[in-house]
Order: C-alpha cells, then structure tokens, then sequence
C-alpha cells in the first residue's frame, strides 16, 4: 500500500493507533469525570465521580422510560428534530457533517481492521480483507463529499451571513477551518492517485499522494484525539447525550 | 474580602453533573442569540447571550478543571472578569425562550437558575438590589413591607371567601398590596359563579419566586414549607393563581423543597374560568369593544407547558379573552411558546431596571405593531413592566389582566374599598358604566418599595 512508502510501517501505524485511541479514551474518561464535578440530584452534594456522573446520566436520559429515550434517540439524535425545525439549511448542513464524520471514522475504523486481518492474514482472510477494503471506496467517496458539503455550508455560512459571522469567534474559525481543511486534504490525496469519484484522473499526480495521504491521517488523528476531548468539539459527545438527558429537551 | 474571593475557583455546587454536561453540549450555532430579549435591546453586549455565557462558564471552569490545571495547578480566577461574568449571568430574565430554540436541547432556565447560586456563594451574586429579596421576605413574608395581617384588606365587604375548602385563590403579594384590582376581580369573578373558595389569608407568605430566580435559595424552604402546609391544612384539593410568579413556584419549585406528599393541584385561573364559559356558567352581560392581544408571561407559558400541557400555558387565557363578547382578539407575531419576555423577571426588574425598561418597551412596540389597544396578560409583573415601558415609549396601550376583563364583561362591580395600600396602587383599570373605559390610576405615594414589582 502507497501510504507505507514514506518510511512508515505496519507497526508505526498500528503504535499511532494505539496512542491516539488511548489520548482519546482518557480525554472522554477526563470529561465525564469533569462533568462528574457537579450533584446527582437538587439538594445533593458533589461527588467528583466519574461513575457517578454516569448513574446520573442514566436515570436522566431513561426517567421517562425506554420508548422516550428511543423515541429521542431517533427523532433528536439522528435526524436532528430540533435542528430542522428552525432552519432547513443549518440542518442540512448537520446532516452532512454529522453522517460524514461519523461514518468516515467507523470507516477508517473498519479499514484498519482489514489492514490488520491483511497484514497477519487472520484465519486465511488477507485476500477477502483487501477485497472489503476495494469495496469501501465509494462509500468512502460518498461520505466524504458529505462531509465535503457540510463544512463548505459551515464556511459560507460564517463567512456571508453578517449576524454569524460577527458572533464567530477565532475558536469557531480553527474547528470549522480543520474539519475544512481534512476534507479537502483527502480528496485531494485521493485525487492526485487518479481514477477518483466524479474527477477520474483529472488531477492525477500518484508520486505525492501518499504525502497528502499521510498530511490528512496526521490531521484527522490529530483532530480525533488531540482537539476533540479538549475543546468545544466535544459537543459532538455532548450534544447527543445531553438531548437524550433531558428526553429531547424542551 | 476580595483576597478571600480570589482563593476560591468558580463553585459548581447546584450544578447538576448533567447540567456540567449541557454546557459542553453547547454547539454555538447561535439560534438563542436571535430570539433573546434582552440581547435584542443590548446588541453590544453578546456576553449576555446564552451561548456566551456557557463558553465564559466553560472557560472559567477550565482554569480549575482542564488537564493543564491537574498538571501545572490551578489558575486563580480574576475578579474584574468574575464581576463582568456576573453582570452578563445577571442580565438574564430567565425568560427560557432559549431552551425552546436550543438544538442542543438544554434546559436553560434551569441552568441560569443553578449557576446564580454558585455566583452567591462565591459572592459575587445577587446583582443590585436583588439582594433585599432575602431580607424582606423573610423580616415580612412580603417584599413591600407590608403588614401580613393586611393581606385581605383590599376584600370588598360583601364577598364570599371560606376558611377552608376544596378550592382555594392564592392572590400573591403584589396583587395584595399593589395591583389590587386583580384581586378584586377575581373575587367578584368566583362569587359571581357560586364557586366556593377559602384564601390563606395572613397566612400566605412570598412565594419567593425572586430569591429562587436570583439565586439565594436558602429562605425558599421556609415560604414553601410553610405555604404547601397551609393550603393542605385547609383541605385544598385545587389551588387557583392568577400570578404566573406564584403558580410557577407552586407547581415547579416548591416540591423541589417540599419533603412530603402535595396533593393539591396548581391551576392558572384562566384555565379553571375558561372551563366554567365552556359549562355555560358565565353570563356576559356588556361588550367590551376593543382591539385586544394576549402577552404570554413565561412562568405561566414556556416554563409550564411541559408540566401541565400547552392548553393550560397557552389557550385557556386566549380562549377566555375570545369568549369575551365584543373582544376583537389579535396575537402579537411573537406568541406562545416563542414569545418575548417582558423583560421583569429573573430578578432583572430589581437588578438593572434600565435593561428591563427597554425590554418592555420591545414588547409594547410589539402590540402596537397589531394594533392592539389593550395588552391582557395573567402576570402582575409583566403587567407593571409592561406598564412602565407603555409610559417610558408613550404609547397609549392599556395593560390589564384576563380576569379583569371578564369581570367587566359580566358586569360586576370591582371597587376596591379604601385600605391603607390604596394610595399605593398604580395600574390600569376599566370602568364600566353605559360603555366601558380604560383608565390608569396614578400612584399617590411612591410608597416603600426597595425592590420593585418584580420576579
């Protein structure tokens, strides 16, 4: 595979992995136990417990049974309810970002997984795994212009609307310019190895490829681990348990 | 004192762990920016905005809680952007409009309401005035220094009101010693329909609404304790407000401090009289020819809605106002559940009056927009807010409560008899005779209010 071609191995890749999945379990174990600074209850008193935030999570999100919080999982999380009943295009542009980001990490998830069956050939698999691995280039194509289509909603929107862009904040300009900035670095690494989605072999340079490959691994897992736990990217953890928390909001 | 400040980070003690949850849950797609009222008239100040209140909280917790903290220590918190940070959580009415626009769901009246007490025990909070709340109600069980056996004053002779009974009328302070007309109307309103009601009498305290919304929560056991056990020591199966401060308290906060069971229903008085007109047991006996619109208080409205459905927040006081013959009703463009504050509560009326003046003044240009003559509303303080706005645009809209203009139309008479709050009284009134009039009764003494009419 081309992205092993700049002095990186199987091992080194597979040691990244490892770090950034392991900068990642803490940072959410960090903020649940951060979260986990405040009461359980209106007159109780602090516990400063990981565990206990988790109990008080619970109880919240099923107070009102398991049809409420299914019902909000489905409604609130995953189509974005409340979103769309107050603008159509905010709420495309969640849609896009959300499924896009969600579904390119359980991709890139599902590729390693393959690379590792390939590479150790597991239970006789190497070559069905990089068969699955050729099958997952078009999803991989389609969530990404997802994506793609997301953020560019994302960066217009700050950029022409006055009353957003006024109230945007340097903060707001990093996160929405990185996830900008990964999108359009895989494409284009996809791009320069040619037969691409849509382009074909329009922008096909294959001797830099792997260099953009690996700019947006680097980026992606950076952003994974180092920025999301540790900034206002957390919301995407937060948001979904907060609208199953309170069964949906208002 | 300001060392001892200096020592201590931002407290987190009412905050619910979900509520710590809520604030990273903030997504800063800046939809309760557009909707809150008092940004709307404080455009320079985006600090006061829902969305900048929770960065400033996230960033303020940060220097006490973030991994540079657990390795390095801690970094105090400076005082000047601690006062400011006040300020902004301060500014807030609590008016909750921006949790019925959050995409992220959060509840946010109760979020301001659990950050404030933090700011107190930190002291930092209250904010101006608002701090008296505490010691008026409980040196008076009132915040006007008024004398708790004068709580009945305003009671024309010849009404009926019981000891005890199924139902009961919960007045409230300011309708006992400010807007009596209120009162009165009410009174005249459940004689008239042979309803069997008792009052508390000088027996009912604050509801302390105001130290709940500004965060001093201590002296709301007491008046919840004490009220919750008077209404059940009278055998009251259905308490009737037509405060919406009172009845948000009623039905929302005092079992937060109540321990044992309360087996009493809080009603709005719209709801339970919109029934009676459904029964046929109203008699309308006058017209009453003017262009009216409906201002949804947002304890009675949007903090309600969830609990006691949409029809009791929302329809049952239009649908009184639309049973009333001769009403040419008209909503504002910002009604029900996306309505915009007054301006008076979350302690704002007392803490910045100049904020809530401007907010009201929103409001009245809202009506006028309809063309309404008459703003009804089911809150005493938005109506005093309203009122003030009214006086401070000049504009000639009438502000009077649902009830009242029932009362009119059925034709009963609601005098108030002479008391020693009359000359107190400031508000809006209708007479009526061959036609019905509006007046304004202007106050005759600025009387002791510290605080102001406000939640």
């Amino acid at each position: 595979m081309a992205f092993y071609t700049l002095g990186l191995t199987f091992n080194i890749v597979i040691l990244l992995t490892v770090i950034v999945l392991a900068v990642w379990i803490y940072g959410i174990y960090f903020n649940f136990k951060k979260w986990g600074i405040g009461s359980t209850g209106y007159h109780d008193q602090l516990r400063y417990s990981f565990w206990l935030f988790l109990a008080t999570w619970i109880h919240e999100a099923f107070k009102d049974g398991l049809w409420v919080f299914i019902r909000t999982l489905i409604l609130d999380v995953l189509v974005l309810r409340r979103t769309l009943a107050r603008s159509p295009i905010r709420w495309i542009m969640h849609i896009c970002m959300f499924y896009g980001f969600l579904t390119l990490a359980a991709l890139s998830g599902l590729g390693l997984f393959m690379d590792i069956i390939e590479h150790f050939n597991l239970l006789g698999l190497a070559e069905q795994a990089e068969m699955v691995k050729g099958y997952m280039e078009l999803p991989f194509d389609i969530f990404g212009y997802l994506l793609l289509i997301g953020a560019t909603i994302a960066i217009f929107r700050r950029i022409l609307i006055k009353f957003v862009r006024d109230n945007t904040s340097a903060y707001d300009a990093f996160l929405i310019g990185a996830v900008f900035l990964i999108t359009i670095t895989g494409f284009y690494a996809e791009w320069l190895r040619g037969n691409a989605f849509l382009v074909g072999d329009a922008f096909a340079y294959p001797i830099y490829a792997p260099h953009f490959a690996l700019i947006h691994t680097l980026l992606a897992l950076g952003l994974f681990a180092f920025v999301l736990p540790w900034s206002k990217y957390i919301h995407i953890i937060a948001t979904p348990m907060t609208l199953l928390a309170n069964r949906g909001g208002e | 004192m300001a060392d001892d400040k200096k020592s201590k980070p931002l407290m987190t003690g009412y905050m619910l762990s979900t509520q710590l949850l809520e604030i990273d849950g903030c997504n800063r797609c800046q939809e309760c920016m557009k909707w809150c009222p008092t940004f709307d008239v404080r455009q320079d100040r985006p600090g006061i905005t829902p969305m900048y209140k929770n960065a400033k909280w996230r960033e303020l917790m940060a220097r006490s809680h973030n991994l540079r903290s657990k390795i390095f220590g801690p970094k105090p918190l400076d005082e000047d952007e601690m006062t400011k940070f006040t300020e902004d959580v301060y500014s807030c009415t609590t008016c909750g409009v921006c949790g019925t626009v959050c995409e992220a769901g959060i509840k946010t009246v109760e979020l301001w309401e659990a950050m404030r007490p933090n700011l107190v025990d930190r002291g930092n909070g209250p904010y101006g005035k608002q701090s008296l709340f505490p010691k008026l109600v409980a040196a008076d069980k009132n915040p006007y220094m008024a004398k708790q056996e004068d709580r009945l004053c305003w009671l024309p002779k010849d009404a009926k009101v019981e000891e005890s009974g199924k139902i009961a009328y919960f007045a409230g302070c300011t309708a006992a010693y400010r807007q009596q007309a209120l009162a009165v109307a009410t009174v005249r309103v459940l004689n008239e329909l042979d309803v069997e009601f008792c009052m508390l009498g000088k027996d009912e305290w604050c509801c302390a609404s105001a130290m709940v919304r500004t965060g001093q929560r201590p002296v709301m056991k007491d008046s919840a304790v004490h009220n919750v056990d008077a209404l059940k020591d009278r055998g009251v199966e259905t308490v009737l407000f037509a405060c919406a401060g009172c009845l948000r308290n009623s039905a929302i906060d005092w079992p937060l401090w109540y321990e044992g069971n309360i087996n009493y229903e809080s009603m709005p008085l719209s709801a339970f009289l919109r029934d009676k007109i459904k029964e046929g047991a109203v008699e309308f006996k006058r017209p009453i020819n003017y262009k009216v619109t409906y201002h949804d208080p947002c304890h009675n409205g949007r903090h309600l809605m969830h609990l006691k459905g949409k029809d009791w927040a929302f329809e049952a006081h239009r649908q009184v106002l639309q049973a009333i013959p001769g009403i040419q009703f008209q909503d504002m463009v910002r009604n029900r559940a996306l309505q915009r504050c007054c301006g008076a509560g979350g302690g704002v009326k007392a803490g910045i009056p100049d904020l809530a003046l401007d907010c009201a003044k929103a409001r009245v240009k809202d009506a006028e927009e309809v063309g309404a003559e008459i703003v009804a509303s089911s809150c005493p303080f938005c109506r005093r807010n309203i009122m003030d706005g009214r006086n401070a645009a000049g504009s000639s809209v009438k502000m009077l409560d649902v009830v009242e203009l029932l009362a009119a139309s059925m034709g009963l008479d609601t005098t108030i008899p002479e008391n020693p709050y009359t000359k107190y009284q400031e508000q809006d009134v209708i007479v009526c005779e061959d036609v019905c009039k509006l007046e304004t009764v202007e106050r005759k003494e600025p009387g002791k209010d510290v605080v102001g009419e406000a939640h």
